[in-house]
């Protein structure tokens, strides 16, 4: 199978990739050490794969690694700065948004997305924006109140 | 890891055309349907990416809203002109095409190309008289959505790609719209949808046009129902009596989601309520999808 050389960006970084026709960007990521990412249902239906590609969310599962070429990708590992957590991981781990934790990393890079575009975001538009993020455990409160935390902790930082 | 040989992403038409007319290739934007649903890569060795050929865009021209097959389906429900175009059905559909993250992939053309019948923007497409821009090394051929579908996952595309979508624009001042999906989260695939337009002239019903998703095999255009609805004054009686006729024409299946009889109930379920905003008849608190 010939392989396909990408140039992409990864957690701010140059990076060029070989990979396979069929490789999904999920597959690819966890080839090139960056196991945050989850695989879960593998069909686009629960999130749990999110990052994000040009600064939208979306799932790693269901594109071609081939595709993220010319892309900037971002993943739960790029959160993190100089060993200090993103304010959404802390508020993650604060309110004790996580069970198993197997979803966190999809749920925290689409709260990201989504905060970007609205810092100021109510408790519906948190649970609209949250929709598609299937957690198995524990259910969606914590996340919810979480995020609503995030914003906060985000606002506080830049003011 | 898909079984795929080659990835092809061609940067004009012109090469996207000449790659398709090889065997054992098909069309990738999204992937979103494509990479996850085995029966779309059956035979499928390579695949073409037509991200790279400028077909991002949605613009009006001579009459017509064009929606290119790079469009994806968050673009379309923000958009502000398919917001306002008969009560927003094209962007309502998008807007509950499966869950934030795959509406930042997913394309409306693809929605159309994947021709599932239980899809969410097809009926609203139809509703409004949309047409598809088929493109192959032959040239281009524009055939009314309501010629497309074939079966599930089976359209009239052949070695062809949809370059675009086309919405007739000349009586959207006076047409009205509808949308409404029933499915157990607006993000879940549809167990019953409907999307309506209506013409109400001096309130009496001058033209109509109903579809229903996920209850045949392809998005069904209920003209008995439209028929039953021009002349009538838009009445709620008038949209409940037409609606009875929904449950003879409708031809759903039992899976997962819901039996055919559920879908069949709810069939008229979704075509009053579709009809009922089309008619300016919407309750107060009246949501426009069930979860």
């Amino acid at each position: 199978m010939p392989e396909i050389e990408i140039h992409l960006r990864v957690n701010r970084r140059e990076a060029t990739w070989r990979v396979q026709p069929g490789e999904t960007l999920l597959e690819a990521l966890h080839a090139h050490h960056l196991k945050g990412t989850k695989l879960i249902c593998g069909t686009g239906d629960c999130c749990g794969c999110g990052v994000l590609l040009d600064g939208r969310s979306i799932n790693s599962c269901c594109m071609l690694a081939a595709q993220a070429g010319g892309c900037d990708v971002l993943t739960i590992e790029g959160l993190a700065q100089e060993g200090n957590l993103h304010p959404i991981q802390e508020a993650f781990a604060e309110e004790g948004a996580a069970q198993c934790g197997y979803c966190t990393p999809g749920f925290i890079m689409r709260a990201y997305a989504f905060l970007q575009e609205q810092p100021h975001p109510s408790e519906d538009e948190v649970r609209a924006a949250l929709a598609g993020n299937i957690c198995r455990c524990t259910g969606y409160v914590k996340p919810v109140a979480a995020v609503l935390k995030a914003a906060t902790l985000m606002e506080e930082a830049t003011s | 890891m898909l079984n795929i040989e080659a990835y092809l992403r061609p940067t004009t038409l012109t090469q996207a055309v000449s790659l398709l007319a090889e065997d054992g290739r098909t069309i990738i934007a999204g992937g979103t349907d494509l990479l996850v649903n085995p029966r779309y890569m059956v035979g499928v060795r390579e695949v073409i990416d037509i991200r790279s050929l400028g077909l991002d865009y949605i613009r009006e021209e001579q009459g017509w809203l064009h929606i290119g097959a790079g469009t994806t389906m968050r673009t379309v429900a923000r958009h502000p002109r398919i917001q306002a175009l008969a009560g927003g059905i094209v962007a309502r559909g998008a807007a509950v095409c499966g869950s934030p993250n795959i509406r930042n992939m997913a394309t409306l053309v693809g929605n159309v190309a994947s021709a599932l019948p239980s899809a969410d923007t097809p009926p609203a497409l139809l509703a409004l008289d949309a047409h598809a821009v088929l493109t192959s090394l032959q040239g281009e051929r524009i055939v009314p959505l309501e010629s497309f579908f074939v079966g599930p996952a089976k359209s009239i595309l052949d070695r062809e790609l949809i370059r675009e979508i086309r919405i007739p624009l000349e009586s959207f001042d006076s047409l009205r719209g509808g949308y409404y999906k029933i499915g157990r989260t607006s993000e879940d695939i549809s167990m019953v949808n409907a999307a309506a337009t209506l013409t109400v002239k001096n309130s009496t019903i001058t033209a109509a046009r109903l579809v229903l998703g996920a209850v045949a095999p392809t998005p069904l255009r209920v003209k008995i129902v439209e028929e039953a609805l021009i002349g009538q004054v838009a009445t709620e009686e008038a949209i409940q009596q037409a609606a009875e006729l929904v449950s003879a024409e409708v031809r759903p299946i039992s899976d997962q989601r819901a039996s055919a009889d559920y879908r069949r109930r709810m069939s008229k379920v979704a075509a009053v309520r579709a009809l009922r905003q089309a008619a300016g008849l919407v309750q107060p608190g009246e949501e426009w999808h069930h979860a």
